[in-house]
């Protein structure tokens, strides 16, 4: 995983950001998999701009803090980075600082796994989901979600322009403890 | 008026200029409505792909000719049961199928489609009985499995059929057996006798109405050389390969393979159409003597009249008729050749009256690009280079019948056929057939090591063609030996630029070998040689998918399903593009789609198998293998496959054996052994286990899953220092990042005590 941050400590600060999105090979996107909401919208700025792959447009919360990004799974998925587009120069007051990443198996029993603060975040930021063990390389989880607890320069509502969520890829081959690396187990493993 | 008008648009078509045909043929239906203008028309509109409006003009039409026309129309419209009913009409059970051989072959085609594999079985082998030469029919029947042996086929029995047809053709016409180069003689001749011409017209426009539906992939379609619509004639072929004298050699357009008549029914109407008019007549009996011809039996059916409603077994010889026919057969299968790769329906342009050495010169050059299957023999093109300068050579006899449109038979060149001579060309076609045939159907049995070694047989020249290196990358495919195939898959690029056969495996191929660079440029290749071919749009699905973009890669894939929904191998790869996207129920779906189209797309089963596994369902699971396995009992990735099944269904002893057939089938293939070892160690026997891993290791040093078994493996044995030796190795090959969790995970495990061990 590709971070840009100089986090050291569980609440680690991130600062500036990617222009492009990098992310490494073996793991793929999920957030198609997911039913997303959100605490509170604007009219005309909502969930859906969250994952349109459009940068312009974007996500505009209108309620009290913290504003909420829920993403629930249909069943226990493993994730292991979540990426976001936050940008301070064009959304000044409205970037967000501070962000805590919460996961369980519902809104009932949600726990938080990370906290990260942003400084003037300028692009993609890189969140990474991971522990230290291990064994803790992915959430196994089935809701994420994201909350924004508070903004640059105190501001209330917050934009956000893109989320996107990312896991491993799994095995194609079905009942194999572990995945083939090289190229002649690859070749032969399929029939295509 | 009506004659001129037919000539002139028979004249159009023979120059492909298909506006102006269906135009002047509109006003020559509205002059004059009859049946046989009316299948003029149809022809026009068919030539210019636009079945639909020879569907409406034909429908309600009897005749057995304007009958096989309207099949053709509906098939092409992809309405089978009209085409069906219109073939052989249910109130008529015991009727005769329209055009002989062509039409049986049409038959078969719905009944494949409509999933009657008996019926057309059934219709094949009666369409190969009556017309051997007819190579179309053949390779469905071994798509089937359902193909006798190619010497049999192409034997000595067929080699006599071919001669009968040519000699009844010749006793019909008391001219045409002239075994002598007595050209205009024979034109003459052939002048005064207008029963003949009469009887040789019905059959041509039986030879023309061959039917080659348009979904060929590949096959032999080498649209035979529809006959020239004036000389009602030859429609029929037979391109002989044989460089003997001119006068018996018809232009062999193509090789024997691929005797398809791909002409357009029209041509053959027309020709009946221009019958009608003395001009045709005299071309005719022009064509007649030329054209080795075919009809057999039904000569006697052709009496007086114009049109031949029983379909005089049209076989789809490509009778290469020397001189004008000649022409006309070189002319026509260049049209034929650039519509077969647009899945044309006889879209045989008759050359018309025209120089005929110009339109022998392009006819040659046509049908040497054209030729889909890629068969040119350097004998053949001697053949017709003399054919040519005998038609030359003729022409002036011929100038002076003005009339005769193409039909200046006079430079009969082939027509006057001795008998001996058609015997010694027949079988110098069905040898080479013979070979072909024999090395298809093994390759359709997937016994691809026999079929490499009958493609051996063939003559240097044959090979070096695109469909013969596709057929020999294709078998290599199938026995998993991918360099090879893309070592015969870049000769058959090489050797025939344009042509799109195979190339879908071709992509796989390069799939397979991770090469991604040479499947972008084949892609590029692809794409700008043919827009709408649904291999293009396979290649470039499968060049996404090797970059895991699976979504735009299910896109491509979908396209090409809807450039050709009877392309089975599209729908396959949608299905495996499904699966990577883990929508399972599609993924069924496409997988389900492609067996409907050919239930020995062994892909597909292997497809469904995989699915079934991921959910848990074994035994669906077990199931599908088993038929994969059945189809292609060689490949061992399939046999590692069922016996991971097996495995999974507790018949571990089963599991095991099948494991060793496939280490044995293939032994550069890692995976059936490194199933073995998983089962093994599951078995608890981890020493065989062990034993088999080693031996993996020197094979595949690089694998990090095999010292990642061999590590949990020590690890059971409580063997610490080993397990963690291996553990070590499998991390620095750099596995996948859920492996490196679980690795680790067993790493820290190690110096922990085994009570909560989990699957680890």
């Amino acid at each position: 995983m590709a971070t840009e941050s100089s986090e050291s400590e569980e609440e680690g600060k991130i600062t500036g950001g990617n222009q492009h999105l990098i992310v490494e090979d073996d793991l793929r996107e999920m957030g198609k998999k997911a039913a997303w909401s959100v605490s509170s919208c604007k009219t005309g700025n909502g969930v859906s701009s969250l994952r349109d792959d459009n940068l312009e447009t974007y996500w505009q919360s209108d309620g009290a803090q913290p504003h909420l990004v829920n993403i629930q799974f249909q069943k226990k998925v493993k994730l292991q980075l979540v990426v976001l587009y936050v940008d301070f120069k064009l959304d000044e007051s409205y970037t967000p600082s501070k962000i805590s990443i919460r996961a369980g198996d519902g809104f009932h029993n949600l726990k938080e796994i990370k906290t990260v603060e942003l400084v003037k975040p300028t692009g993609w930021v890189y969140l990474s989901l991971s522990g230290n063990d291990p064994r803790e390389t992915f959430v196994n989880t089935f809701m994420l979600q994201i909350a924004v607890l508070s903004n640059h320069l105190n501001g209330r509502d917050t934009h956000v322009r893109q989320i996107k969520v990312y896991g491993p890829r799994p095995n194609p081959i079905p009942h194999q403890p572990f995945q083939f690396t090289s190229r002649e187990f690859i070749t032969y493993s399929t029939v295509r | 008026m009506e004659a001129i008008l037919t000539d002139c648009v028979q004249n159009s078509l023979r120059h492909f200029m298909f506006k102006n045909a269906i135009f002047l043929c509109e006003r020559l239906c509205a002059e004059f409505p009859s049946e046989v203008n009316l299948r003029l028309l149809a022809a026009c509109y068919l030539q210019n792909n636009q079945a639909y409006s020879a569907y409406h003009i034909l429908k309600g039409t009897q005749t057995a000719q304007s009958r096989y026309l309207f099949a053709i129309s509906c098939f092409q419209m992809d309405l089978l049961s009209e085409a069906e009913t219109a073939l052989c009409p249910a109130n008529e059970p015991g009727g005769e199928i329209p055009n002989g051989a062509a039409g049986h072959y049409l038959l078969g085609l719905i009944y494949r489609y409509t999933d009657r594999k008996k019926s057309a079985i059934h219709h094949f082998r009666l369409a190969l009985s009556i017309d051997p030469l007819l190579w179309a029919a053949y390779e469905e029947l071994c798509v089937l499995a359902a193909a006798e042996e190619a010497t049999v086929v192409f034997g000595e029995a067929a080699a006599l059929c071919v001669q009968k047809q040519y000699l009844h053709y010749g006793l019909a016409s008391p001219n045409l057996h002239m075994s002598s180069e007595d050209y205009n003689s024979v034109s003459s001749q052939n002048f005064g006798s207008e029963d003949v011409s009469l009887r040789q017209l019905k059959h041509t426009q039986g030879n023309n109405l061959r039917d080659i539906p348009c979904n060929y992939h590949g096959a032999a379609v080498l649209s035979g050389p529809a006959s020239q619509p004036q000389s009602g004639g030859p429609s029929n072929m037979s391109f002989y390969n044989t460089p003997s004298p001119m006068t018996s050699q018809l232009s062999g357009v193509a090789p024997p393979p691929l005797c398809r008549n791909v002409q357009p029914n029209g041509s053959n109407l027309h020709t009946v159409n221009t019958d009608v008019s003395p001009k045709s007549v005299v071309n005719s009996t022009i064509q007649a003597p030329r054209r080795k011809f075919v009809d057999e039996g039904k000569l006697r059916k052709i009496s007086g009249r114009l049109f031949s409603d029983s379909g005089p077994r049209r076989s789809t010889r490509l009778t290469g008729d020397a001189g004008a026919n000649t022409n006309a057969n070189t002319t026509v299968i260049a049209g034929n050749g650039t519509n077969s790769s647009s899945k044309y329906l006889g879209s045989s342009k008759f050359s018309t009256v025209t120089p005929r050495t110009v339109t022998v010169r392009k006819g040659q050059s046509w049908a040497n690009e054209n030729i889909e299957e890629g068969i040119r023999s350097d004998a053949f093109d001697d053949a017709r280079a003399n054919m040519t300068s005998k038609s030359t050579s003729s022409f002036p006899s011929g100038d002076i019948r003005s009339l005769d449109q193409d039909g200046e038979t006079v430079p009969v060149g082939g027509v006057v056929i001795s008998g001996s001579k058609v015997i010694s060309g027949a079988s110098e076609v069905l040898g080479l057939l013979r070979t072909l045939g024999e090395g298809y159907r093994l390759s359709c049995l997937y016994r691809c090591q026999d079929a490499l070694d009958t493609y051996l047989r063939l003559p240097h020249t044959h090979y070096n063609t695109s469909w013969v290196l596709s057929q020999v990358g294709k078998a290599h495919f199938e026995l998993v030996d991918y360099l090879e195939a893309d070592r015969a898959f870049s000769l058959a690029r090489r050797v025939s630029h344009h042509s799109l056969e195979g190339m879908d495996i071709y992509s796989t191929v390069l799939y397979h070998l991770k090469e991604d660079m040479k499947l972008s440029y084949l892609v590029q290749e692809l794409i700008s040689t043919d827009r709408l071919a649904p291999q293009s749009w396979c290649a470039m699905g499968n060049c996404y998918s090797l970059q895991k973009d699976h979504e735009t890669a299910l896109k491509n894939f979908q396209r090409s399903v809807q450039l050709n929904s009877r392309f089975a191998y599209a729908h396959t790869l949608c299905g495996h593009e499904y699966v990577a996207l883990e929508d399972f129920e599609n993924g069924i779906k496409s997988y389900q789609n492609a067996l409907r189209i050919d239930s020995r797309h062994y892909n597909a089963w292997y497809g469904l198998g995989m699915i079934f596994l991921r959910q848990e369902k074994f035994e669906f699971s077990e199931h599908h293998f088993r038929m994969a396995f059945q189809i292609n009992p060689r490949s061992s990735v399939i046999m590692s496959y069922l016996g991971t099944a097996l495995h999974a269904l507790k018949k571990s002893e089963d599991a095991i054996k099948i494991m060793d057939r496939a280490i044995l089938a293939d032994r550069k293939n890692p995976l059936p052994m490194y199933q073995k070892a998983n089962i093994l160690m599951s078995l608890e026997k981890f020493d065989d286990a062990l034993e088999v891993l080693e031996q993996l290791k020197e094979y595949a040093p690089r694998e990090s899953s095999v010292y990642a078994l061999m590590g949990k493996i020590y690890k059971r044995h409580n063997m610490h220092e080993k397990a963690m030796l291996h553990f070590g190795i499998a991390l620095d090959l750099k596995p996948s990042a859920t492996d490196v969790a679980t690795i680790k995970a067993a790493i820290e495990k190690l110096h922990v005590p085994d009570e909560l061990e989990d699957n680890l």
